[in-house]
């Protein structure tokens, strides 16, 4: 595995849009916190009154969730990064040479799925200590700071789902743009519409066990989370379904993978 | 000589086009091996299989003997169709993943780049390259970690004359230095120059195979003439191993069986009473053979 990464590196220590992509989300994620905790979705007044509803929302421990909420957006910096780098290898027929240089199909494809759990670590830590520096500013204190700890393991599953999804993509279609453009319509419609089909169809809401919604589920938006519990029109699903779920999706999108690269020609 | 490469049995088809049939050969070590077949007969295909790039649908292979492929592959050095390079790495970078995948080869990497003439390019980006500058930095790249086998697909695409010549030349060399070398080419003058070994694809079918003397000197012509043509040609009738002879102005074209060796026919001659004032070993050229066979 450490090898495996070790020439993934090669490949992307000098590749200018990996650096610019990376850069946008760790730099981005930050500022935009910055601007929701300092009042910019707020009802009501001008840029000095109104209410700031999420004005809480940067203390512990509800900072997890928030930040998470957010990162499920910021990930999508790295779900791009992850299909262009993975297409990258067809368009430049690497694929191909990597084989030809002696790496084994199986060994190209577990240095794709290494970098992406690599890639969702990092983006855990980063939203950890992101969450740290909003916390220990907002609360004043750093008591509270455990209690829903468990968040910042939603947001990795949440990671792992994007960029897994990205991954078997980008693996799938081989093209950068067409995965791209088939990405993000999947991700901000498709699965909307097919959700919401689903949900009033069935009596349960299995749209929101889709790939991508049942690790969004985890992550709700903030005030809705706090609407729902106070009309209790939960649905009733918790959170440990909602997280097996998503970790059954990454499996999926490994198996399927897995046997993409496996049985077809390169 | 024991064989580097067995292949057995190969079929591949693309949906209905059937891109090879039942394909068997060997590759003894030491030669120079000559893949040879018009554009579509399955040469890449062939070599796209046996590199793990492309699956075969029936039939298997081995290298040297049955090693892991991908262990074998780490000591090949090949190029398959095209130049495959990240774009946005200089030569030099790319060419550290070349041999972080092989792990071998990461302190050859200025010399191989002289030897294909780009070291003052190294730092270049691949995406600035010329296409023959591409070609030579995947012949570089093949020539990494000095591998025993060299496999090379259409290796003088897009090369100038003196590129072409230069790439025989290093064959040449690395094949005296005892790299067994596998090449794929529509370029029978290539072929021809630089080869020991051939076999000839056709739509998928292997024609036939084995070494460049034998398969081409069983059809060799001899020329031969005397003062006087008809007694000549009354003597040759009677050598046993002459199959045909034919008379083109005062010259006497034989056709003869592979054992026959222009000595033979020489003291045969003589020992008729007749002296030849003319003989010569005509050598099919490798493009009318191929032609021949192809066109069947």
């Amino acid at each position: 595995m450490k090898e495996l990464l070790a020439i993934e590196w090669l490949k992307i220590k000098r590749y200018r849009t990996f650096w610019i992509l990376a850069g946008l989300f760790l730099l981005l994620m930050p500022l935009w916190n910055i601007e929701v905790a300092n009042g910019m979705l707020k009802f009501g007044g001008n840029a000095k009154g109104g209410l700031n509803f999420l004005s809480t929302a940067y203390s512990f421990p509800e900072v997890w969730g928030n930040l998470g909420f957010w990162g499920s957006i910021f990930i999508m910096f790295l779900s791009i990064l992850v299909i262009i780098l993975t297409t990258n290898e067809y368009a430049y027929r690497t694929n191909r040479q990597n084989i030809i240089d002696g790496m084994k199909r199986i060994e190209f494809f577990h240095a794709k799925v290494a970098l992406v759990l690599l890639l969702s670590v990092l983006a855990t830590v980063y939203l950890f200590v992101l969450g740290l520096a909003f916390g220990g500013v907002n609360s004043g204190s750093l008591s509270g700071l455990f209690s829903q700890f468990q968040q910042v393991g939603y947001f990795f599953l949440l990671s792992l789902d994007y960029l897994g999804f990205a991954l078997f993509l980008a693996l799938w279609i081989r093209r950068s743009g067409l995965a791209i453009g088939l990405f993000l319509l999947y991700s901000m419609i498709i699965e909307n519409i097919a959700r919401g089909l689903l949900n009033s169809m069935m009596d349960k809401p299995f749209g929101n066990f889709l790939p991508l919604q049942a690790s969004d589920e985890l992550l709700p938006f903030p005030l809705m989370q706090m609407a729902k519990t106070m009309m209790g029109s939960g649905t009733g699903i918790n959170m440990t379904t909602y997280a097996t779920i998503t970790v059954a999706w990454c499996a999926v999108y490994y198996f399927a993978g897995r046997m993409l690269l496996l049985r077809n020609d390169w | 000589m024991s064989s580097i490469l067995s292949i057995q049995h190969i079929s591949k088809s693309y949906g209905p086009i059937q891109a090879l049939k039942d394909v068997s050969f060997d590759v003894p070590e030491g030669c120079v091996f000559g893949i040879l077949g018009p554009n579509g007969s399955g040469k890449t295909t062939m070599l796209g299989i046996v590199l793990d790039v492309l699956l075969a649908d029936v039939g298997n292979y081995s290298w040297y003997g049955g090693m892991e492929h991908s262990t074998a592959r780490k000591q090949i050095g090949a190029l398959l169709e095209t130049p495959n390079f990240y774009h946005y790495l200089s030569a030099f970078d790319n060419l550290e993943i070349n041999a972080a995948i092989k792990q071998r080869g990461h302190d050859d990497r200025d010399q191989v780049l002289k030897q294909v003439g780009l070291y003052e390019r190294k730092d270049s980006k691949f995406q600035t390259f010329s296409l023959g500058m591409k070609q030579r930095l995947a012949i570089g790249a093949a020539l990494l970690g000095n591998p025993k086998i060299l496999v090379l697909d259409e290796p003088t695409n897009g090369l100038d004359p003196a590129g072409i010549a230069e790439i025989r030349e290093l064959i040449r060399q690395l094949n005296k230095q005892g790299i067994t070398i596998i090449i794929a080419s529509h370029m029978l003058d290539e072929i021809e120059k630089v080869c020991t070994h051939v076999a000839i694809l056709k739509k998928g079918t292997l024609l036939l195979h084995g070494p460049v003397d034998e398969v081409l000197l069983s059809e060799d012509q001899v020329e031969v003439r005397a003062d006087n043509t008809a007694q000549l040609q009354q003597a040759l009738e009677a050598m046993p191993g002459i199959k045909k002879i034919k008379l083109n102005d005062n010259t006497l074209q034989l056709t003869c069986d592979a054992t026959v060796t222009t000595a033979q026919v020489n003291a045969y001659c003589t020992g008729m009473g007749i002296t030849l004032s003319h003989l010569l070993l005509r050598k099919k050229s490798l493009e009318t053979k191929f032609m021949e066979l192809t066109n069947q």
